[in-house]
């Protein structure tokens, strides 16, 4: 308490700094009077009618006998307390927001009471329309020993006369590092006015000018807040810490109301750290495997990271790494994402009202943040578990001013297969690596670069000839500029690519390799204007180059006699503009309005084939070969892309939101397997294969409990998609030199509700999340060897009507914490067998039509106890253990049925991935 | 104890092995009553007898064999040419007599079921198959691999398929002296075997996987080395003499494309990355517009050639372990007639026998002598000791 004591006390000593020369901006009003022992009580009362000054003190200071004896004529209030308090302990400060507080001596007298400090009188008169505050400081339990004094002090921001608008505008960076912190909340809760700090850490708000306390929270830090009397446009940068526990308590409170605040919906946020208390299968923190836990989110199965949002395909998603796609997210068959954990910061899931500043793809957008490294020292950071160890290192360049993070992750499975005694797995090898590295230097308070290279590869042969080998790389460079508080913009440009070979080398005759590679090279400027309050305001536009080859058969040797079978390269154009609005109308309503024009050519040089119309495209209804030179446009596909949401709220704690968005998608993921495999191609636009193009109307209601500690929230969409790939029965992908032959334009309807509670503070905390989910496909147009099922509607591979997830997390204390996993869905529809019949010496099976049947239900549990070690922040190591049990209850989920004929009989077979419960032990260290 | 070592291979089973290898028998709660669909199997031969058998599909569950569809005709039809009739011969198999068509020139097969109804396969060129090059075999990494090769010089062949039958020697292991002769339904009695079981008997089957290569992305219409049956070693086939009549037939796109998917269907879901299934639909359809039932199988024409290859146990690597098929039949069980030990003879000697060996499903092989009469039988049931049950004692015309 004493302590305590003594901070107030520091921060009267600041205001009365404060007062010393504040009181010079305006002519002060004078008093004028004769008192003759009035009570004191009496006198202030009198000074404040004729000043507009208040007086802050405590009851009994000075005491209720103290009375005042003065003759003044239009005397200042500094001389009138001058000559009253002259040879008496009191001692006053005025502040230059017309504030009067009265002390005793020099120090603060033990008893204080509750009155103390409390406002009497009536504000001031003026253009200040700040909420009287209460000043008594409230401290988070368990942090005053980090507490920081920025809390206490009261920013003055700019030189003006205090009216109309302000920008204030600044970055929000933790201490310790320095890096950036992203999407961190601030804002003043009377009036309730409020922004996010952007990729970058910066914010920009625009208030009435007066007297504010700005609250600062975000994911991962302690929340904490400023004191500001905005007078003009300023700036403020602000530090928070980082919050060293691992309670997920904090976490959330990033979140805190802006679930009900906030336009943005269909939005889920996630930080590393709530990442990494989901238990895994193979003891590492996995991004998109906890992504998969949120609702309106589905894989296949486990064991593929191909994810579902909302009904939409697996390659409906943008996934952005620093704004950098990456084609391919996974390693190992998908049992590992390709993302280092402790390279990253966090990530966002849009499912819905989409931003117009992405584009390209239907369903979602998938951006991951790398962290910035740490500015401030170097610092080590590092993981061992049964498959992988990881390593990432950080430090500044030029103090506070630049820093590279650098991390990298191998396994080592293929030393472990050699061990085994199985000859089969001997021969196998399954490898893969991945290695990102950023950089970030500030130039000046207007310019910032950023530069992320990225690079993962994989590499495995199953006991047989042939060898798959994928990697993706990308590299990005970025500059930002701020042209003043209100408006920056953001250059980027960057390279993805992704390929991938096939090596057969069992006989020299057939010995081949097959290859596939696509990449982009993108050039974009993105610009955030923030013109008043009431309107924030992004646009930009930018350009993609693809590039594709679409795959190409070369014998290996000479012996060969494989014909070298090379797919011509395609070329596309892929532009767009957009500009997008985000409008508070009121306390109430807010608005978000936006339009994104994308413009598609298909570039030659290129030879393309013309088909006969109304006929089923096969090779025998080609008519005509068209030759586009180099450069020519060979299709052009356009149009807009509306992004509209609203929010309405109905009280302080609960509101509804409205989102409509349309978006269209150029390029499509050739892939005839249930999962996604390392073999699908990348598919551009031309002139047989039209664009996807998607709808997506969504409504919610939010509501938030228990002071924002419970949010709840129910939404529901419903999407349409139109002209989404699907596929004849056993088309051919690879090396189709008329791949349209064997594409159906397919169009679809998704829609589902969901619901999710989510528990935020406390020793318990988790969320439960419910999704009843339809995803449908129909492929009626064309002939009848071009539908499916007849034309009618039929469940798309992914349709998993019912999916509940909770994740859960208790605290024993700080050092021991557990999760629990636990994830229920309906089985996804499979095509099976009906019946049989003789062909050929042996019994075939005849097939049900398209996904008729499903599979049986998924039930999974998993248990992790997270070990942390001691919690002194200064030590020079911190380490911890993560044990965890993968399927605890060791239900064979399964991962693919299928049929076979053996000797004559067919048997179905289920392959279970996880068909037990799988023990991990993962060591994590941080320096 | 475990030692470490076998420790972390434990592990490593647990966290390794387990995605690749958990596999169980899935059998589906409902699969409804499937539609009883016609089926067509066969070709139309271009060089010889042509022959089509006829069935109905059966439930999965079914433990028959599919029914045969019985009392159709069928005939070839030779667009602007004769038709060729198709006489029943077994139930639901129709065969012609031995035709010749003419490469290049288009038919079809119709068909009239005994209800009336009636179906045709799509018309489809006639193929010539090029003979078989060379059928060899080579021993590698403990199998036996049978290895294929063709070329059509002229380039129209392209899509392969090969069936085979394997046919080869088995040896049993017993050459009883005794057999059981059943008299009435309660007695019977021992005696010095009349006709000596076969010592050797050959037994055959056909390839059940389908086999398919295509060579249009070579530069020549050229097959090496197609392995077509692969043994290992120590398989009762190798145990003596082995024999593999390969028979080549070269498709067309469409059917090699049919054969293809419903390769892909049957044999080949389940890994990692396999496609999904998809309806196998043939090119036999109704000619009635209101009949929208669903045929199953493709009626293609072309002609066939064959080549057959022998393989003798001798001509194997001498290191490879050698297996008959009967190790489960040894050894001999023993038939006690008398009482063993203190327990009083719950039955006669004869009541014992007749219990044994009455069915002839079990057999007595040798008498076991003590002193004067017989107090034992050495036995197997009839599996280990009539090769017929296995085979045939007929050798077959090639061996």
């Amino acid at each position: 308490m004493k302590h305590l004591y003594s901070l107030l006390f520091s921060l009267l000593l600041l205001l009365a700094g404060h007062g010393s020369y504040g009181q010079q901006q305006q002519p002060a009003k004078t008093i004028t009077g004769n008192f003759e022992q009035v009570p004191f009580r009496q006198f202030v009362r009198e000074l404040e009618i004729q000043t507009d000054y208040r007086f802050y003190f405590e009851a009994g200071t000075p005491p209720d006998s103290f009375r005042v004896s003065v003759r003044v004529s239009e005397q200042p209030l500094k001389r009138v307390l001058e000559q009253v308090f002259d040879g008496t302990p009191y001692r006053f400060a005025l502040t230059n927001d017309y504030r009067v507080f009265l002390t005793t001596g020099t120090s603060i007298e033990p008893q204080l009471s509750t009155t103390f400090f409390r406002p009497t009188g009536s504000p001031p008169e003026g253009p200040v329309v700040a909420a009287p505050e209460d000043l008594t400081p409230t401290t988070a339990p368990g942090r005053s020993r980090y507490v920081s004094a920025a809390e206490y002090k009261v920013y003055q921001i700019g030189t003006g006369n205090g009216t109309g608008l302000v920008t204030l505008a600044g970055h929000i960076k933790d201490i310790k590092s320095g890096e950036p912190v992203i999407g961190a909340t601030i804002y003043s809760e009377a009036p309730s006015i409020g922004t996010n700090t952007d990729q970058f850490g910066f914010y920009s708000l625009t208030l009435p000018a007066g007297r504010y306390t700005l609250q600062v929270r975000s994911v991962g830090s302690k929340n904490t807040r400023r004191q500001v009397i905005l007078r003009g446009n300023g700036r403020l940068e602000i530090e928070v810490e980082e919050d060293i526990t691992t309670l997920r308590e904090v976490v959330i409170e990033g979140e805190k109301d802006k679930n009900v605040s906030s336009t943005q919906m269909g939005l889920e946020k996630l930080d590393i750290k709530t990442i990494k208390q989901v238990p895994t299968a193979f003891g590492e923190a996995d991004i998109l495997r906890v992504i998969l836990t949120l609702p309106g989110v589905k894989s296949v199965g486990e064991g593929s990271t191909g994810l579902n949002v909302r009904g939409g395909a697996t390659d409906q998603n943008l996934i952005l790494f620093n704004d950098m796609t990456v084609y391919n997210p996974s390693h190992l068959f998908g049992f590992f994402s390709a993302f280092n954990p402790d390279m990253l910061q966090g990530v966002e899931l849009y499912k819905s009202a989409m931003p117009a500043k992405y584009g390209g793809r239907l369903s979602s957008v998938l951006d991951i943040t790398t962290r910035e490294g740490n500015k401030k020292q170097f610092g080590a950071t590092g993981g061992i578990g049964p498959l992988t160890s990881r390593l990432t290192l950080e430090g500044p360049i030029i103090k506070d001013r630049s820093s590279f993070l650098i991390g990298g992750r191998a396994s080592y499975s293929d030393w472990l297969l050699r061990q085994l005694d199985d000859k089969k797995f001997r021969q196998s090898s399954a490898a893969f690596s991945d290695l990102s590295a950023h950089i970030s230097h500030q130039i000046n308070d207007q310019n910032s670069v950023y530069a992320t290279g990225y690079f993962s590869t994989d590499r495995f042969k199953l006991a047989s000839d042939t060898t798959y080998r994928y990697a993706n790389k990308s590299a990005s460079l970025k500059w930002r500029h701020n042209f003043s508080n209100q408006l920056y913009g953001v250059l980027t440009g960057a390279f993805s690519q992704y390929d991938y070979d096939i090596t057969s080398e069992n006989n020299d005759v057939n010995s081949s390799r097959l290859q596939y590679a696509i990449n982009q090279t993108s050039l974009r400027a993105d610009f955030s204007y923030y013109p008043n309050p009431k309107h924030s305001v992004d646009f930009g536009a930018s350009s993609l180059l693809y590039n594709v080859s679409p795959g190409g058969l070369t014998p290996l040797n000479e012996n060969s006699l494989v014909l070298p079978n090379v797919l011509a390269r395609e070329q596309a154009l892929e532009s767009a503009v957009y500009v997008s609005d985000k409008i508070d109308v009121n306390q109430r309503l807010s608005v978000s309005v936006g339009l994104r024009y994308s413009l598609y050519n298909a570039l030659g040089p290129r030879s393309v084939y013309e088909y006969a119309a109304g006929e089923s495209r096969s090779e025998s209804t080609i008519i005509d070969t068209v030759r586009y030179g180099s450069g020519k446009v060979l299709a052009t596909y356009h149009g807009p892309e509306y992004r509209v949401s609203a929010r309405y709220s109905l009280s302080d704690n609960s509101s509804v939101k409205l989102s409509y968005n349309r978006t269209r998608q150029y390029i499509s993921q050739l892939t005839n397997t249930a999962s996604v495999s390392p073999a699908d191609t990348w598919k551009l636009a031309d002139n047989n294969i039209r664009p996807q193009i998607g709808d997506q109307v969504s409504a919610g209601y939010y509501r938030n409990f228990k002071s924002n500690t419970i949010e709840t929230s129910v939404e529901v969409y419903y999407k349409s998609l139109r002209d989404f790939v699907d596929y004849k029965g056993g088309a051919v992908l690879l090396l189709n030199p008329t791949i349209e032959t064997d594409i159906i334009n397919a169009e679809g309807k998704a829609y589902g509700v969901e619901v999710l509670v989510r528990k935020l503070t406390g020793k318990m905390n988790g969320w439960l999340s419910y999704t009843y989910s339809r995803s449908l496909v129909r492929a009626n147009v064309g002939t009848p060897a071009d539908q499916i099922n007849d034309g009618r509607y039929y469940p798309s591979n992914f349709d998993k009507p019912h999916d509940v997830t909770l994740v859960g997390n208790y605290r024993f204390s700080r050092r021991f914490s557990t999760s629990l996993n636990f994830t229920y869905s309906t089985g996804r529809p499979i095509t099976l067998p009906i019946a049989k019949y003789l062909v050929g010496n042996t019994l075939r099976v005849l097939y049900s039509d398209r996904n008729a049947y499903r599979v049986p239900d998924y039930l999974r549990a998993d248990l992790a106890l997270n070990i942390e070690g001691g919690h002194k922040a200064q030590k020079l190591a911190h380490s911890s253990w993560t044990v965890g049990v993968y399927n605890l209850t060791g239900r064979q989920n399964p991962y693919s049925i299928y049929f076979k004929s053996e000797n004559g009989q067919i048997r179905g077979y289920k392959l279970s991935i996880f068909g037990r419960p799988i023990p991990t032990i993962t060591y994590n260290f941080k320096f | 104890m475990k030692t470490p070592a076998t420790f972390l291979r434990g592990l490593l089973a647990i966290v390794l092995l387990l995605p690749i290898g958990c596999v169980e028998p899935y059998a589906p709660d409902v699969i409804d009553a499937p539609p009883s669909l016609l089926v067509v199997d066969g070709f139309i031969n271009a060089a010889g007898p042509t022959t089509i058998r006829l069935s109905r599909t059966a439930s999965l569950a079914a433990t028959i064999t599919p029914p045969p569809e019985a009392r159709a005709r069928l005939v070839i039809e030779q667009q602007n040419g004769p038709n060729y009739p198709l006489t029943e011969t077994t139930l639901g198999t129709y065969v012609s007599a031995a035709n010749v068509l003419p490469a290049g020139s288009l038919c079809r097969l119709r068909i009239t079921t005994g209800t009336g109804k009636e179906y045709a396969s799509d018309f489809v060129p006639v193929k010539l198959t090029p003979p078989i090059e060379t059928l060899r075999w080579t021993p590698a990494n403990n199998q036996v691999n049978v290895l294929v090769s063709t070329r059509d010089d002229t380039g129209a062949s392209q899509y392969y398929r090969w069936e085979y039958e394997q046919t080869w020697e088995i040896t049993p292991p017993y050459r009883p002296s005794v057999e059981y002769v059943k008299l009435g339904s309660d007695t019977g009695f021992m005696r010095r075997i009349a006709i000596p079981y076969p010592t050797l008997c050959w037994t055959s089957n056909k390839s059940t996987r389908i086999l398919l290569s295509q060579t249009t992305a070579l530069s020549q219409d050229i097959v090496v080395d197609f392995r077509v049956q692969g043994l290992s070693a120590g398989s009762p086939e190798l145990n003596t003499r082995y024999s593999i009549l390969v028979r080549q037939q070269a498709l067309t796109a469409a059917e090699y494309t049919y054969w293809e998917q419903l390769r892909k269907n049957t044999e080949n879901i389940g890994s990692l990355f396999d496609p999904q299934p998809s309806q196998s639909v043939g090119n036999v359809r109704s000619l009635s517009a209101d009949d929208a039932s669903l045929v199953l199988g493709f009626v293609g024409a072309h002609s066939v050639t064959e080549k057959r290859q022998f393989i003798s146990y001798e001509e194997l690597p001498s290191n490879w372990s050698r297996s008959t098929g009967y190790e489960a039949c040894l050894p001999p069980d023993t038939v006690f007639l008398g009482s063993r030990g203190l327990d009083p003879p719950s039955a006669t000697p004869a009541q014992i026998q007749f219990l044994a060996f009455a069915s002839q499903l079990y057999l007595p092989i040798d008498a076991i002598p003590n002193l004067s009469s017989a107090v034992a039988f050495t036995a197997k049931k009839r599996d280990c000791v009539d090769c017929r049950t296995r085979g045939t004692a007929v050798r077959p015309s090639f061996w």
